[in-house]
């Protein structure tokens, strides 16, 4: 194993090597190096003679032979001591240091010398020897290609250019640039992720606008169809209100779900009939959109995955990350150089401390075990019981908005106590958000989870909070639907999902720019130590995370019945991007946890695909149980929306529906399941078989290591008995010399 | 068009977009790392590199660790000034500085950068990351918070974690595998300008 470069080099045609380490040359001691150390024999100093310690970079490109112009690794021999060695690529992801083994080819051609020199950029060596490497390569006389290669290497070259064009006019028009470089500055990689995310929620949005646009609201202004649907009549005298909540004129309009028709429109080009299937295009964009965004998330999520596998398997080597990959490059500006220092001391004091909590927890007595199994059951029965309250208390709100409403109406009351009820729901919502999270906080102190633990389940706890007040919503407007005589439900869910959307977007900016603002600055200006703590703020990463995907998810349940949702979410992502900076750059300070990016984006892919796992749930449910309703919108008529897809498949040809039902058939799936199941125990068990062999490995590479050490001792044991045996010789040859002279005088 | 034509040759910005992760643009324009340079030290860096300048002038340590904006809060900067600089010193010339953004840009592979890492931790230059080196850096990093025995016991630790073969400090190649499993190391690990 040790010096295994050594064993191959002799059954290699070309002379490859693949010595592990990419940019380390191997070099041989030669017979001059082997004598300077008789004079000086020290396991360590011969242990510098090793070849895996002879590190000199990879320093020139090997001049070409004469013989034959490939670059090729020289035939290694005791006595060249600058040979280069060079890692075969591997992989696609990262830049390999490679020369391509030209078999075929002596001469190198346009496209050869053109990717060695793309291949100079990678290597680890100063820039003037770069040129040199360069200019020796551009100076060597090259073919060029001929016929078919000639036209791939220009169409190729052609590419190269315009992607290397694209890329620049990119980054030119990349959003938000200098605003992430600040916070960067300022905070560090770990909340630039976060604005990065967000960044990406709002293309995502966008995307979904359009289509949304392109599809169901563009035809439907082209077309101005005479519409016979019934409306809910609610409506108020006064214009902002009917904007704030959605009725009046505003229920009427484009915005909601009631004012699309069912009709298919047909429309002639060239004399030819085209229709247009309206309601089938509303049911397939409502699919495609919540397709395209699992797909978005998945990709994303899977970027992250592959660093969270390393991570989780085998070791995570804590301290060695703490200190090489802690401090944050990017940072340049003073005083959050300062907190990183701090926050990078507190990171591994806490280390040190959870050290001492395992010991303490090895050392737990029964009694203790016992009695802490007891407040964690207890806690999380709390905790279920809060969740319960809380979707209890939407309920009633609910209902008691409803009936408070209805009252109204009879007593010809003022609108503005009609806006009051209306809006009593979502300020529940609200509310339950807000306040919640700090029950949730004080409860885990009970529990004495390690800190990261604690992060977590609080993170966790928090996201089923929002997404069971969003479930109880739903949950509640279909009930109502059904009980009382809304003529179109569906607008009605539309309006209160819009009232909770502004509500919340109205809650942010209340919060940051009148509540969370002046606290940041009395707690800058005033010096009390009390006043401080409770004015300073740090940027809880978790909580804004939360803020956005709600918003997200609320996006998608409301697209549906709502459709300029989309384009309204749209907005305020924007704007809420200037707002969270607001919040960072201005409310809150460094904080002194570290939030680290990898880990922060795993974070935020998963919360979003739990999110939009509970958005898709009751969309597929009410999808398919729940009747539309009979007078407006563009599946009037029909008794569920799937029933529209499901006709439309009735229609195609016959053999379309052959295969898809055999697709469905237990003929099919059953076999295709046991292969799924067969596969993925298969790469489970390739798994575990690495894993062994990982361990494996490292033992035998501790007991080369041992080996080694044994070998240099002995070595240099050997070398001075060598020394002291020639010492007395040339001792014996002195007193003879002097013998000889005595004798001879 | 213009600031081409006065700075550099065509030919040594052909040279540098060849040889760094940047294009000619972003060195000129977005990045304007000759602008930054002059600012260090405006008597010593001419407004013209045309001919030899870029390799001859130097930028001593003392004023580049305190003027270049991106390195002023970096714990390591003298270490890194030492590393790219061509005499080892810490002195660094117009390309000293174009490698150094070049390999902590957002473009450079892994492997580039973990080798200028471990150069970069290497403080005493023997090609392994020993005790003291380790010493160095916690103290560089936190600033002399830390009591020598806590110093000492993650020291312990990082060896425990990263040494294979035994011999009490990390090679190299024991570097390399602990990175490649520190999933910050990559975004940590560059200067975004």
């Amino acid at each position: 194993m040790s010096g295994g470069g050594n064993k191959k080099k002799p059954t290699k045609a070309q002379g490859w090597e693949e010595a592990g380490s990419e940019f380390y040359q191997e070099s041989y001691p030669t017979d001059g190096e082997f004598d300077a150390l008789q004079r000086d024999v020290n396991p360590k100093h011969l242990a510098t003679l090793l070849p895996s310690k002879q590190t000199r970079a990879a320093a020139t490109i090997r001049p070409r032979t004469n013989d034959n112009r490939t670059i090729r690794r020289q035939t290694s021999s005791r006595s060249r001591r600058d040979s280069t060695v060079h890692r075969r690529a591997s992989t696609a992801a990262d830049v390999q240091v490679s020369m391509l083994p030209d078999l075929s080819e002596n001469l190198s051609n346009e496209q050869t010398t053109w990717e060695e020199i793309m291949q100079i950029k990678a290597m680890p060596v100063p820039m003037s020897q770069k040129k040199e490497m360069k200019a020796k390569i551009l100076n060597e006389p090259n073919l060029r290609l001929q016929g078919y290669e000639q036209l791939n290497w220009k169409r190729r070259k052609i590419w190269r250019h315009f992607a290397s064009r694209l890329k620049e006019f990119n980054t030119k028009l990349e959003l938000w640039k200098n605003s992430l470089k600040r916070i960067e500055g300022h905070f560090g990689t770990g909340v630039v992720a976060y604005f990065i995310f967000l960044k990406y929620l709002l293309f995502l949005n966008l995307f979904i606008f359009l289509i949304i646009f392109l599809f169901i609201i563009l035809p439907t202004l082209l077309v101005n169809l005479n519409d016979d649907s019934e409306q809910n009549v609610t409506e108020t005298d006064n214009v902002v209100l009917d904007l704030i909540q959605g009725t009046g004129f505003m229920e009427r309009s484009i915005l909601f779900y009631g004012f699309y028709s069912n009709q298919t429109f047909n429309y002639t080009i060239n004399e030819t009939v085209m229709y247009y299937n309206f309601p089938l295009a509303y049911v397939c964009i409502a699919v495609l959109y919540f397709g395209v965004s699992l797909m978005s998330i998945v990709k994303s999520a899977a970027n992250g995955f592959k660093d969270r596998v390393i991570e989780g398997e085998g070791q995570f080597y804590q301290y060695c990350n703490l200190i090489f990959g802690g401090w944050d490059f990017c940072i340049h500006n003073e005083r959050s150089a300062g907190i990183k220092h701090k926050a990078i001391f507190n990171e591994i004091r806490a280390c040190l401390e959870i050290e001492r909590l395992v010991e303490m927890k090895q050392n737990r007595t029964k009694n203790e075990k016992t009695r802490l199994i007891i407040i964690r059951i207890i806690v999380n029965i709390i905790v279920l019981g809060t969740l319960a309250g809380c979707g209890c208390a939407i309920y009633y709100a609910l209902m008691f908005s409803k009936e408070k409403q209805k009252t109204a109406l009879e007593n010809n009351e003022a609108d503005f106590l009609l806006f009051i009820y209306g809006f009593i729901p979502s300020i529940t919502i609200v509310c339950s958000n807000v306040l919640v999270p700090f029950l949730l906080k004080y409860l885990v102190t009970f529990e004495k989870y390690n800190p990261t633990f604690v992060i977590r389940i609080t993170l966790m706890r928090t996201v089923l909070l929002r997404l069971a007040s969003i479930f109880t919503l739903y949950a509640s407007l279909v009930e109502i639907t059904e009980d009382d005589n809304i003529t179109c439900w569906e607008t009605f869910v539309g309006q209160q999902i819009y009232k909770l959307v502004l509500t919340d977007f109205a809650t942010h900016i209340l919060l940051t720019f009148f509540i969370n603002f002046p606290r940041a600055l009395v707690a800058r200006h005033v010096k009390n130590s009390f006043v401080r703590m409770v004015g300073e703020q740090s940027f809880d990463l978790p909580k804004h995370v939360l803020d956005v995907v709600y918003l997200q998810t609320l996006c998608w349940l409301g697209c549906f019945y709502a459709p300029l949702l989309s384009v309204m979410s749209f907005v305020i992502f924007f704007l809420l991007f200037y707002i969270k900076k607001f919040a960072c750059l201005v409310n809150s300070q460094p904080s002194s946890t570290i939030y680290r990016a990898s880990r922060s984006n795993s974070m935020f892919m998963i919360v979003l695909l739990i999110s939009f796992v509970a958005a898709v749930i009751p969309m597929a449910y009410s999808f398919s149980e729940v009747r539309p309703s009979p007078s407006c919108g563009p599946f009037r008529h029909l008794h569920s929306v799937w029933y529209e897809v499901e006709s439309t498949f009735y229609s195609t040809p016959n053999w379309v529906q052959d295969i898809i039902s055999f697709l469905t058939t237990a003929g099919f799936a059953v076999p295709v399941f046991l292969i799924l199941f067969l596969l993925l125990y298969y790469f489970k068990a390739v798994n575990s078989a690495n894993r062994q062999m990982v361990i494996v490995l490292k033992n035998q590479l501790v007991l080369e290591g041992h080996d080694k050490q044994f070998l240099l001792e002995r070595l240099s044991k050997f070398m001075k008995q060598q020394q002291e045996h020639q010492k007395r010789l040339r001792q014996i040859d002195v007193l003879q010399d002097g013998d000889t002279n005595i004798s001879s005088n | 068009m213009g600031n081409k034509l006065l700075t550099f040759t065509e030919q040594q910005l052909e040279n540098y977009q060849d040889c760094t992760f940047f294009t000619r643009k972003e060195i000129l324009r977005r990045l304007r790392v000759h602008k930054k340079f002059r600012e260090i030290r405006p008597d010593l860096v001419p407004k013209r590199m045309r001919q030899n300048e870029q390799v001859t002038i130097r930028v001593p340590l003392e004023d580049v660790v305190e003027k270049l904006p991106e390195l002023r809060e970096n714990p390591f900067k003298q270490r890194i000034c030492e590393v790219f600089s061509r005499d080892g010193k810490g002195n660094l010339s117009f390309e000293d500085i174009l490698d150094l953004l070049s390999v902590f840009s957002e473009q450079a592979p892994r492997d580039i950068k973990v080798y200028y890492a471990f150069k970069i931790y290497d403080f005493d230059n023997d090609r392994h990351i020993g005790t003291e080196d380790l010493d160095s850096a916690l103290v560089l990093l936190m600033r002399q918070e830390l009591s020598p025995e806590d110093r000492q016991q993650i020291i312990e630790k990082v060896i425990e974690e990263a040494d294979v073969d035994g011999d009490g400090k990390l090679s190299f190649m024991e570097f390399e595998h602990v990175i490649t499993r520190a999933p910050d190391f990559l975004s940590t690990f560059h200067i975004r300008i």
